[in-house]
């Protein structure tokens, strides 16, 4: 079944290692995204929270492969070229974007009304109470939806073999496609579901680690 | 801290001076965004994205009747098949992974933990390609190529979205009021008839804001069937973009304004559904509960 099993494993690993910051980096994106886009959601100035809602409507309901190809195929018809990675991170980035600004909206609401009262009443300002009293507590409360977001970003990561980005799912592709009398194709199926299994348990074990790290007694 | 004050919660009523702060800050954040929007704009016009001829070639009639509706109705297929399996699908294994036999629970667990963990696009991708490698091929069939396509677009769809609805509907059964079940064995009804007289009818209803929201999520994921060369939306703007070269963005654009248009008028129903829940429900303590889960229809949805 696992023919030619250390080529094999040598294409999984390179797939994989891809997949990973990939993953990763368009997951630091993301963050920073949502964060812009939450303090635009709850900030005074009403333009800015007409914005960020523009801005996450848009990207909860257009497919993230539309986005990729717009950015990849599209806007170089129009003079904006950029390597594929560069548009891969950018398109998964500004995508999950919009979901973690609406996670970290969830938390807001999940932060009870008196922590927002206390911290204007002791003459906190917007910028001072939403930074030292609500996101620290709105973070937290998040943090396994967010783990979520993260797992999901790992297989939504796959789609940035369409714009020629040979991570994880484009070299199983590879493996069978062009190498077909080398590799069982039982061999590959089962090679690549341990691999991603393996990605989204070690993510899940640090997301565990990191609400076990920041966890705070009330 | 609810929705309607968490944009206000976090300053105080302003005075005069505030006010004033408050003004100045609403106009130069517009100033920044209609600044944004204009130089992006001033750099597409400067590479002739609006000139015209590039906007109504992708949309003449012709084009239109011959590929973007077709599309449009091949999408709504494959989501409407690949909802309905991913719904019975969900319902099964969902209740199977509650059930009272080690057996069912074991595959109904097994099922969930396989397929969730896999990308959609790699699912879709390796049933079209085991597809005759194991002595069973589908041409034997006689089915047109399309069908073929259509087939392992919507076992794709509904196997995948099929696992994480039963996690939803799982989340939904364990919110539920214990006592509803409890009542139900009390006036002699069996096992079954408890979960399907008493306990589908309210997880299904008090769920339905996350089954809705997962099935937007669905809608947009028809995209994949791009991958297996599915006439789907992408895919056809892709043919149109070929045949005018010149407004090969304007298409993939046109095919982003659709799947907007569809996916928005789906997540109204969200909404809409939220807001029925928190009118008339029977467990308004687990209601409750679910409303500051859901947030937005975002509960145990996976995007």
């Amino acid at each position: 079944m696992f023919d030619n099993f250390d080529l094999m494993v040598a294409a999984l690993g390179a797939g994989m290692w891809t997949t990973v910051w990939v993953t990763l980096t368009s997951y630091t994106i993301a963050l920073a995204i949502g964060m812009v886009l939450v303090v635009m959601h709850v900030s005074p100035a009403f333009p800015a929270r007409w914005a960020a809602n523009a801005y996450t409507q848009l990207f909860r309901n257009v497919p993230l492969l539309a986005v990729l190809f717009i950015m990849y195929f599209g806007l170089p018809k129009i003079g904006i070229v950029a390597d594929n990675w560069v548009w891969a991170l950018l398109g998964l980035g500004m995508y999950t974007g919009a979901f973690v600004g609406e996670t970290l909206r969830s938390g807001i609401n999940s932060i009870p009304l008196g922590q927002a009262e206390a911290a204007r009443s002791i003459g906190l300002t917007f910028g001072q109470s939403l930074g030292s009293v609500i996101m620290p507590q709105a973070v937290r409360a998040v943090i396994p939806p967010l783990g979520s977001l993260l797992i999901a970003l790992v297989k939504n990561s796959a789609l940035v073999l369409a714009i020629g980005v040979t991570e994880l799912t484009a070299q199983s592709r590879r493996l069978i496609e062009d190498n077909a009398s080398r590799f069982d194709l039982w061999g590959v199926i089962i090679g690549v579901t341990v691999s991603y299994l393996l990605i989204a348990l070690v993510l899940s074990y640090l997301v565990r680690l990191v609400e076990k790290r920041t966890a705070f007694v009330r | 801290m609810s929705r309607q004050n968490e944009s206000t919660v976090l300053f105080d009523a302003l005075g005069p001076k505030g006010r004033q702060r408050s003004t100045v800050a609403s106009i130069v954040s517009a100033v920044v965004i209609l600044g944004i929007l204009a130089y992006a704009a001033s750099v597409l016009a400067g590479e002739g994205f609006f000139e015209q001829s590039r906007w109504v070639n992708p949309l003449d009639a012709l084009v239109v009747e011959t590929t973007w509706v077709p599309a449009i109705l091949d999408t709504l297929l494959a989501f409407a098949l690949g909802s309905v399996l991913a719904l019975v699908l969900g319902v099964l294994v969902g209740f199977g992974r509650i059930s009272r036999f080690g057996l069912t629970r074991w595959a109904s667990t097994g099922y969930v933990q396989f397929f969730r963990a896999l990308p959609l696009i790699l699912l879709i991708w390796i049933s079209f390609t085991i597809d005759g490698h194991f002595g069973f091929t589908t041409d034997t069939l006689g089915w047109s190529n399309e069908a073929r396509r259509l087939t392992f677009l919507v076992l794709g769809l509904g196997i995948y979205n099929g696992a994480i609805l039963a996690e939803i509907l799982r989340a939904g059964v364990a919110a539920l009021p214990p006592g509803q079940a409890m009542a139900g064995y009390a006036v002699g009804l069996r096992h079954g008839q408890v979960q399907r007289l008493i306990v589908l009818p309210q997880v299904l209803r008090n769920m339905l804001p996350a089954v809705l929201a997962q099935l937007v999520i669905l809608l947009k994921d028809t995209s994949l069937g791009y991958v297996i060369t599915y006439p789907e939306l992408l895919h056809s703007a892709n043919i149109v973009g070929r045949d005018y070269s010149n407004s090969f963005l304007q298409a993939l654009i046109i095919a982003a304004f659709i799947y907007f248009a569809l996916a928005y008028a789906l997540s109204k129903l969200v909404v809409l559904a939220e807001r029925r829940l928190r009118k008339k429900t029977a467990a308004p303590k687990a209601a409750a509960q679910l409303e500051s889960e859901v947030a937005g229809g975002q509960a145990g949805v996976v995007i």
